[in-house]
């Protein structure tokens, strides 16, 4: 075990990571509450682009800044917890990687909500770079500088991870070779006793995931960082453009393996966390190192199974593709053995419920439906049916937040008593807010499923009409399970404050409830009440601004009165403004626009051009020219036709 | 719902129903709690399982793998529709319009950034197929229609801040 010393530097850095990461559940989850709450009330709806830009927000914040970092963060007080002291260059990148996690996430934030980047967390080349008149190089420059700060953030965490694992005397590790010393930490000691020797027996199994992540990471991120700063030089002027295909295959050897620096660390606690309320050991044999070893290989190699449906002709996407398919299968093996495992080291055992490792097992639960959904998603056969759907919406939502986010929020209420020496708050409000997450969760993110079955698109700020009766039904669903957390966030605060006094622990090392029995008691309740109402009013506020925004600011869909009523020909300049943003250079050739489409006739000098022929095409389409007749209105067409004929001529 | 998504429909509610049987069993076996140590033939046992879990995976790649929707050809008789897309509408070009019953080779390209041409039904309808559309290259996508009417085709790659606006309509005639 080691000392008292590297246990306080642990205990911080736990603290730190789980503090900052719980602000950012708090606004990227109140983010998504205006998302849907968007979707489904058309009263309540934001700008178009602001939608983009907020769930840009929401998914980076969610997703790296929540429930990834959190989860970086539990890894330092688990490795402590096996006896792995973070110290030295370990503790120097782990120091690093938080602050170029909070700089990088609030970049994000400032890029996305006050300068309009709506290009989505994916932010898919070359998008940024057609905003629409939407956001600009600097926005793109910005966000492009916002991301790489995060992603350097997790190549530092992944050097302290690996500096922390490969330590020599908390393996026993009879080799100096740091290499070999990894080896074990890969777990190899079980596979080959001889080359990778421990003394006294092979590295505990929660090290195992760090190790392969920490690996795995940093071959992720470097190429993105590349694409990143491609990205900033292209803003900047400096550089032309960047192969689509190749950024897209970038984007998604990244995008891949981010996903399991979410799980992995999960798995390396619930590894250390499962068998100590379940008064045994981990139930593993050693095929479990088999499954990280594939694991280490596979998370790298199967990126294409995010672009099963890119199959350009002339390009070897498809064969890429289809190589993955089995690959990606192959990462169900961890998955499968760690359930197996966790669910054999819980089955018949001396188990203690409590709301922590009740969320703990929930979790597991979470995992094997997201895990199932997953498979659809792997098998190209059935990808082509629910692919870009809000399936994959409900299927990534399982994930992060039915088995990532309760394990989170399950270890929280098991560490925070070690970590802080302070009793949990209240049980009470912790049994609730775990149940309320798993079950309500289960519904919101299970109707997402339904409705991507049914094929409705994802990333859209306004869904089809067809699909509103499940939006509306969910809507009530995500208060409550934003209310839900609202519990979470008071019983934190509470008990950090020490409200409910120091924490004692039974034999197993699980904090007993606080004394008194501060259960569902008056201040309890009261406070409860008062957070969630308090909650709910600063979501209907922020939502009430947002919607005067949009509409006091002239941009939504209060009409102005007209002030070209008077005269029978429309507005050039707005024509031209509109000939832009509806994307009409794409297809006709216009100089004074600096647009050169081939697809459709060129407008300079065609002396066909009459306002009447103009408004009539634009409205109802011809050919393969679209009908804009739906989404322009007749000013709107006016106005672009008085453009065009002028700027033709 | 397309035929793709009713067998994942089913596919995947028969999943859950074991998966939550299976921990539910769990959760109640911890009433009567072992005091024998069973764990070394549990862990034993994680290897026969190990190649369960292979054999299924493996059965799955097999069972679908003939329909991987890549190198399809329309044959000679075939319809050609060339699609573009640019931020934020579709032009479908189809000189002589579009016949039910032979197949329709879509060559899809943009112009711009990165689409994705979903095939809809009209009016709320179901997802017949899809495929990416990357700027500067070209998709082929081969569909042939079984029944006239009306068609949609919705973005379904990210695009913009009107990506939702993305939808264009086109009739398919009677064979």
């Amino acid at each position: 075990m080691i000392d008292d010393g590297a246990r306080a530097v642990a205990r911080r850095l736990t603290l730190q990571y789980l503090g900052a990461s719980t602000a950012i559940l708090a606004v990227s989850g109140l983010l998504g509450v205006v998302l849907r709450w968007s979707q489904a009330v058309p009263q309540a709806r934001v700008g178009d682009n602001f939608w983009y830009a907020m769930m840009t927000a929401h998914g980076l914040g969610a997703f790296v800044g929540w429930a990834g970092f959190a989860v970086m963060g539990l890894s330092w007080w688990v490795l402590a917890g096996v006896g792995f002291p973070t110290r030295g260059f370990g503790l120097v990148m782990a120091r690093a990687s938080w602050w170029l996690m909070v700089l990088g996430v609030a970049g994000v934030v400032v890029t996305t909500l006050l300068m309009g980047f709506g290009a989505s967390w994916v932010f898919l080349y070359p998008l940024p770079f057609f905003g629409s008149g939407e956001w600009g190089a600097w926005a793109t420059g910005f966000f492009s500088f916002s991301v790489l700060l995060a992603g350097l953030s997790i190549v530092t965490w992944c050097f302290g991870i690996l500096h922390t694992v490969a330590n020599r005397e908390a393996l026993h590790a009879v080799s100096t070779n740091v290499f070999r010393r990894l080896g074990v930490s890969l777990g190899w000691g079980y596979l080959m006793p001889r080359t990778f020797a421990t003394n006294p027996k092979p590295v505990p199994y929660a090290v195992i995931p760090l190790a392969v992540i920490g690996i795995d990471m940093i071959i992720a991120t470097l190429p993105l960082a590349g694409l990143l700063v491609w990205q900033i030089l292209e803003s900047a002027g400096w550089v032309g453009s960047a192969d689509i295909l190749l950024a897209k295959n970038i984007l998604w050897w990244f995008g891949h393996p981010v996903v399991y620096l979410l799980l992995f660390p999960a798995v390396a606690a619930y590894y250390w966390l499962i068998p100590r309320y379940a008064g045994r050991e981990l139930v593993a044999g050693h095929v479990i190192a088999i499954a990280w070893t594939v694991a280490v290989i596979a998370n790298v190699l199967v990126w294409a199974h995010h672009i099963y449906l890119d199959y350009p002709d002339g390009t070897l996407q498809a064969q890429i593709n289809t190589a993955m398919q089995p690959m990606t299968f192959s990462l169900v093996l961890p998955s499968a053995l760690s359930l197996y495992s966790l669910g054999f080291t819980i089955y018949r055992s001396r188990f203690r419920w409590t709301p922590a490792s009740t969320a703990l097992f929930f979790g597991l639960v979470g995992w094997l439906l997201a895990g199932l959904s997953g498979v659809v998603n792997a098998t190209i056969a059935l990808d082509v049916a629910v692919h870009n759907t809000l399936w994959i919406v409900g299927h990534f939502h399982h994930m992060a937040m039915l088995n990532i986010g309760l394990l989170i929020f399950g270890a929280t209420y098991a560490l925070l008593p070690e970590l802080t020496g302070k009793a949990l708050y209240s049980e009470r409000m912790a049994w609730v807010h775990v149940w309320t997450t798993f079950v309500v969760g289960m519904l919101v993110f299970g109707l997402w499923l339904v409705q991507g079955l049914d094929g409705a698109p994802r990333r859209w700020s306004v869904l089809p009409s067809s699909y509103d009766t499940i939006t509306r039904i969910s809507l009530p669903l995500v208060f409550v399970l934003a209310a839900a957390q609202a519990l979470f966030f008071w019983n934190v605060l509470q008990t950090v404050r020490g409200k409910a006094g120091v924490a004692t622990f039974d034999e197993r090392g699980i904090p007993e409830p606080a004394k008194g029995g501060r259960g569902w008691s008056a201040p309890a309740a009261e406070g409860g009440l008062v957070l969630a109402a308090v909650g709910l009013a600063l979501a209907f506020a922020a939502a009430g601004y947002l919607v005067g925004r949009e509409t006091g600011g002239g941009g939504g869909t209060v009409t102005q009165p007209t002030e070209t009523s008077g005269s029978a020909t429309g507005d050039a300049a707005r024509g031209k403004e509109l000939f832009a943003s509806s994307g009409c250079g794409a297809c006709h050739t216009l100089a004074d626009a600096g647009a050169a489409g081939q697809v459709g006739p060129s407008l300079d000098g065609n002396a066909r051009l009459t306002e009447a022929l103009i408004v009539a095409r634009v409205t109802n389409g011809q050919g393969a020219m679209p009908a804009f007749g739906d989404r322009l209105s007749e000013e709107d067409i006016q106005d672009v036709a008085a453009y065009v004929l002028q700027a033709s001529k | 719902m397309s035929q793709t998504a009713i067998i994942i429909t089913v596919a995947y509610a028969i999943a859950v129903v074991i998966g939550s049987a299976i921990a539910i069993a769990i959760w109640r076996s911890t009433k009567r709690p072992l005091d024998e140590d069973r764990a070394g033939t549990w862990s034993r046992r994680e290897s026969a399982w190990l190649i369960v879990v292979v054999l299924a995976l493996f059965a799955l790649l097999l069972g679908t793998i003939f329909y991987v929707p890549y190198g399809e050809s329309a044959g000679a008789n075939k319809q050609v529709v060339r699609v573009t897309g640019v931020q934020y509408a579709w032009a479908v070009d189809a000189p002589a319009g579009i016949r039910a019953g032979t197949p329709v080779e879509f060559l899809i390209t943009s112009t711009d950034v990165n689409h994705g041409f979903g095939l809809y039904t009209a009016g709320g309808g179901k997802l017949l197929r899809q495929i990416q559309v990357v700027p500067g290259r070209t998709q082929t996508l081969v569909h042939t229609f079984t029944k006239a009417g009306t068609y949609e085709v919705l973005c379904l790659e990210f695009c913009g801040a009107k990506h939702h606006e993305m939808v264009a309509t086109f009739e398919v005639k009677p064979a």
